[in-house]
């Protein structure tokens, strides 16, 4: 299935087998059934950096199970005000 | 920090200065400090502008020490904007400064009877107020330029500009940053114009030849210090996301969470937001030789600034603030940075709030004087305010008025005061905030973006109503707590998360002035100051029916959640009920 990937505020994929390796940005097909957590270790991130990912607007854990066309959007800890 | 300072500016013969002992505000500073002494002195009925308002500034509690973070400047009135008591507070240097001159508090009072402009020098030798009218009409650049002549760079200037003198709503008061830009502003509710209407431009204050504030206890206050210091520097959201790309990160999460308010909250995303984005920002004021990362004043640990040059490199204005960037940019239909900076330094040159300026800007594209989206046009209206036009009065005046005038429906204020940067509609809890807080609408007075979007100090749903009341509750104590000790508020994010961080500053706060202090003597703090400005409120007239957001939200549903404002009446009634 196809994902469309938005990492943000510093976080690129770190996957050197990937298209978009180094990037912040790109589209993935990814095996069915893939979990955030599983799209992290795909996408290479860091995993000492606890992360907030929106999908589809909606902030989901890291258990969630994406589908196809999902928008998967992923943070380090920010904030601001 | 032992004496209160009361400047009758109505004074006959000219503006009279009485010294006093703190008394009963002893060991209080900041909003405690400002918002208690404003309950009790000041007609809740008087007007804002009149002589019977006082306009109090204080420095934080902590605020003069060595201690780190501790340099907000609280400023106190009944506003003008809003009719309720105000608390607007801000960095740069003036708080540290003020503190270690002693003072607790200088109050202007009164009212002169003449157009004399005056300016207040306070050094260590006491109080000096002299008539000079050759500043009428600065802008706060040029003002602090041409006073920088006069008092030199080892001094810091708290100063109004044009839209202060002129008495608009939406006038700020400027603080100095540490290279003497009049960057940092108490921004909120028309302070800068109750400071106009008492004939105020500037008030200079040098602490040559005195002291930081000593601590009562001084090797347990620099342990706690320390102990505090590094929580900061630990913490990812204070330690590397706000230094690397300040407050301004948060228009990519807002956009995407679908929160973020566009074209004058039609709707929750803003197509081009990207463009606006603080790594976009960042990446921009690196590559011009600016910075983003800056302090607004020394001490400043967290470093959410930033310096944005031109694209000839030559400074333009400190880095906009992530509500700047979003109420001149996605509010207005504009995506380009340079647009917003110029905005940004417009608004601190003339000296008025950039929530405020970027909400009504977006308010006039909806009466059709401008196009969303007009970059030129947003330049112009602001031109009109500098000049105090006609027109440029009624914005400077902000959303509330604007909307009445050009007969705008959806207008996004409480208590006349307008939204920022996140929808009540996508994140209930921010909107118990606006709707309830003493100030009207205003995100920092409880910051439940934190826990329903960042996951900062727990996880709410922030498209359900659960929960939300007793967030904001919680929220608006500490914060009404944290605004009276002269941390910048930002230190939230790492006490939220780290119990050790927390206890650090209260053994600051304890060593500092030699008792204990425990969490549930901030919260009595927090609970006390809040009750103050209730009081005030209710004997201003106000009641729980103000403690609402404007009806749109309540039917119109916004994309892409396509969500109303879900908080009952009842459920905005409980928020004070402790
Ligand atoms: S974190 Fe930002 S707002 Fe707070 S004191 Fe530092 S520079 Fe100023």
């Amino acid at each position: 299935m196809k994902l469309e990937i938005r990492l943000f505020a510093g976080l690129r994929c770190g996957n050197p087998e990937l298209p978009c390796y180094g990037q912040s940005e790109c589209d993935l097909e990814v095996p069915e059934g893939t979990t955030i957590r599983e799209l992290r270790t795909i996408l290479a991130i860091d995993p000492a950096i606890s992360l907030l990912s929106m999908v589809n607007n909606h902030h989901e854990h890291e258990e969630w199970v994406l589908k196809d066309n999902d928008r998967v959007g992923m943070f380090p800890p920010i904030g601001g005000g | 920090m032992d004496k209160i300072a009361r400047i009758d500016m109505g004074a006959a013969g000219g503006p009279k200065v009485t010294m006093e002992e703190v008394g009963e505000y002893v060991g209080l500073g900041g909003r405690a400090l400002t918002s208690l002494l404003i309950a009790k002195e000041v007609h809740p009925l008087c007007h804002a502008l009149g002589a019977e308002n006082k306009l109090v500034f204080a420095p934080g509690m902590l605020s003069g020490t060595a201690g780190a973070m501790t340099g907000r400047l609280s400023v106190g009135c009944k506003s003008p904007l809003t009719g309720t008591i105000k608390e607007s507070n801000a960095g740069g240097q003036a708080a540290q400064v003020l503190a270690r001159l002693g003072y607790a508090a200088i109050i202007l009072e009164g009212k002169p009877a003449s157009d004399d402009l005056y300016k207040i020098h306070v050094n260590k030798d006491g109080i000096q107020i002299s008539v000079d009218n050759s500043l009428k009409l600065l802008d706060n650049y040029p003002l602090v330029d041409k006073l920088r002549k006069e008092y030199g760079d080892k001094v810091a200037y708290i100063t109004i500009g044009t839209a202060g003198e002129r008495k608009l709503l939406a006038a700020s008061i400027a603080c100095t940053d540490p290279e003497l830009r009049p960057t940092r502003h108490c921004g909120r509710g028309g302070v800068g114009a109750v400071m106009g209407a008492k004939g105020v431009k500037a008030i200079i204050l040098d602490d040559a030849g005195m002291k930081m504030r000593p601590p009562k206890e001084p090797e347990k206050y620099r342990d706690a210090n320390r102990k505090f210091v590094e929580g900061l520097r630990k913490h990812p959201v204070t330690g590397e996301g706000l230094p690397a790309y300040g407050t301004n990160v948060l228009t990519n999460v807002l956009n995407e969470a679908g929160g973020y308010p566009t074209y004058n909250f039609k709707t929750g995303q803003f197509a081009t937001s990207a463009k606006l984005s603080g790594e976009a920002q960042a990446e921009l004021e690196i590559k011009r030789g600016g910075t983003a990362t800056h302090g607004c004043h020394r001490g400043c640990v967290i470093q959410c600034s930033g310096i944005y040059n031109d694209k000839d490199g030559h400074y333009l204005t400190k880095q906009p603030e992530y509500e700047t960037v979003w109420s001149h940019g996605g509010h207005c239909g504009i995506d380009d940075l340079d647009t917003v900076a110029r905005l940004d330094f417009m608004d601190d040159n003339i000296g008025v709030d950039t929530i405020e300026m970027g909400v009504t800007i977006g308010v006039a594209m909806d009466a059709g004087i401008i196009e969303f989206g007009d970059k030129e046009g947003a330049i112009r209206l602001m031109e009109e305010v500098g000049k105090g036009t006609p027109l440029g009065r009624v914005l400077g005046c902000g959303a509330a008025v604007t909307g009445k005038v050009y007969g705008v429906e959806r207008v996004p204020v409480v208590k006349d005061q307008a939204l920022p940067a996140y929808d009540p509609r996508a994140i209930q809890g921010i909107g118990v905030t606006y709707a309830t807080t003493t100030m009207g609408a205003d995100h920092t007075a409880g910051y439940a973006i934190a826990t329903n979007i960042l996951k900062v100090g727990g996880d709410v749903d922030p498209l359900k109503t659960e929960g939300q009341v007793e967030l904001s509750r919680n929220l608006q104590i500490a914060t009404a707590a944290i605004d009276s000790t002269g941390m910048c508020l930002f230190i939230a994010f790492a006490i939220m998360d780290q119990p050790e961080t927390f206890q650090a500053l209260l053994d600051m706060l304890g060593a500092f002035y030699g008792i204990t202090m425990t969490g549930d003597d901030v919260v009595a703090l927090g609970k006390k100051v809040l009750s103050a400005e209730r009081d005030f409120n209710a004997r201003a007239g106000f009641t729980k029916q103000h403690d609402r957001l404007p009806r749109f939200f309540y039917t119109e549903p916004i994309a892409p959640h396509n969500q109303t404002f879900m908080m009952k009446d009842e459920e905005l009634d409980e928020v004070f009920n402790w």
